[in-house]
């Protein structure tokens, strides 16, 4: 396997953010109530993940140790705030659908963390295949969080306004922690648990 | 060598000066670019809202103090104007037509930060099309005897955006008779 796939596959399972490195769990808590936000968050965290790897891989060489960590942030707020700025004007569509998407990458860490953990170290292209797997692995981790809260708090699923029908009893009554803040708590913490029981993701 | 050790202290700082210096004009840059278009957008968005709610709306003015009157044509439809409601986790911002005879003629969530799945249920249609000709009197929860039903268990941010309504269509009506 060549070191680019590799990189690529290692972000899905061996080093998912979510559940192995649990990184980005601010945004991944308050976001995965339904299977749109997942994709919506997917898609942001792309955008910006894919552009801070490419630069900061760029100008690893010249970045100094000791002040790395203020300039890594200065170019993820950059880069967030531009886009933002960006799709506003020219694709409000988006814009309109990604709505708190945008915004809320600058906490999530997991931009910061690749940024520090592999993209300061490695080539640019290896960086993007590193982006691109993260990404995938981030989407991965989004979609059964909240496919799981989705369907249990809400008894029903619907993607981008298709339903897809309501379970019997749940569509009657849903269980609403499952919704809120403490039953994305749960529903992770119960992921991770199993991941690692079985065997199937370790801790780093 | 002082003058070289020195340098070599001061270069973090000076990588962290360039990297600022730069990012700030490339975003001023973007923001210089991206602002016309921007508020053209917005300004598109609150007349395709106003839009939906008078679908024979030709043109929109402001009034006064954030009161749009609505036209078709000659005829005046109505008014416009946004209602700020105190929600669960922020305020909820709401905009409001008003048809001549005081009554509602339809509301519309702008934004709100309500709970996922729970009291984001306001902005959408099974209940804001409640709004829609009901007496401004009326606009109130059933269990408080006026015509909207409250969201199952999202009772706060249902009686937020209602209390707001009703409060500042008061408001609003009583300037527009008072003013003129």
């Amino acid at each position: 396997m060549g070191k680019f796939a590799k990189e690529f596959a290692k972000g899905i399972i061996l080093s998912n953010p979510v559940f192995v490195l649990a990184l980005g769990l601010c945004p991944t808590l308050a976001i995965s109530t339904s299977i749109d936000n997942a994709l919506g968050m997917t898609l942001a965290v792309f955008i910006v993940l894919f552009f801070s790897n490419i630069i900061i891989a760029l100008i690893r060489n010249y970045v100094p140790n000791i002040t790395r960590i203020p300039i890594f942030i200065v170019i993820i707020a950059t880069l967030v705030t531009a886009v933002n700025l960006i799709f506003h004007a020219y694709l409000p569509d988006t814009y309109e659908a990604l709505g708190i998407f945008l915004p809320l990458i600058v906490v999530n860490c997991i931009i910061l963390g690749r940024a520090e953990a592999f993209a300061s170290k490695q080539s640019v292209v290896h960086s993007i295949a590193d982006a691109l797997g993260i990404t995938v692995g981030f989407m991965t981790a989004l979609l059964m969080i909240s496919f799981i809260r989705q369907v249990l708090g809400t008894g029903n699923l619907t993607v981008f306004g298709v339903d897809f029908g309501s379970l019997p009893v749940l569509g009657e009554h849903p269980i609403a922690i499952f919704i809120l803040p403490y039953g994305a708590f749960l529903v992770i913490g119960l992921l991770m648990g199993l991941f690692r029981r079985t065997g199937v993701m370790k801790s780093e | 060598m002082p003058a070289k050790s020195t340098l070599k202290n001061a270069f973090p700082i000076i990588m962290l000066t360039i990297v600022v210096a730069v990012c700030v004009s490339l975003l001023t840059y973007v923001d210089s670019c991206t602002r016309e278009k921007i508020s053209a957008q917005e300004d598109e968005a609150f007349k395709a809202m106003l839009t939906e709610m008078f679908p024979e709306m030709s043109r929109y003015e402001e009034l006064k103090d954030d009161i749009y009157t609505v036209y078709s044509d000659g005829s005046q439809l109505g008014y416009a104007f946004l209602a700020i409601g105190k929600g669960y986790g922020g305020d909820i911002n709401i905009l409001v037509g008003l048809s001549e005879a005081t009554t509602v003629k339809g509301i519309k969530i702008i934004s709100q930060t309500e709970t996922p799945g729970l009291g984001t249920r306001v902005t959408e249609p099974f209940f804001t099309d409640q709004f829609a000709g009901i007496a401004i009197e009326d606009i109130a929860l059933s269990q408080d005897g006026g015509k909207i039903d409250a969201i199952t268990s999202s009772t706060i941010s249902s009686s937020a955006v209602v209390d707001a309504v009703r409060a500042t269509a008061m408001e609003k009506i009583k300037q527009l008779e008072g003013g003129d």
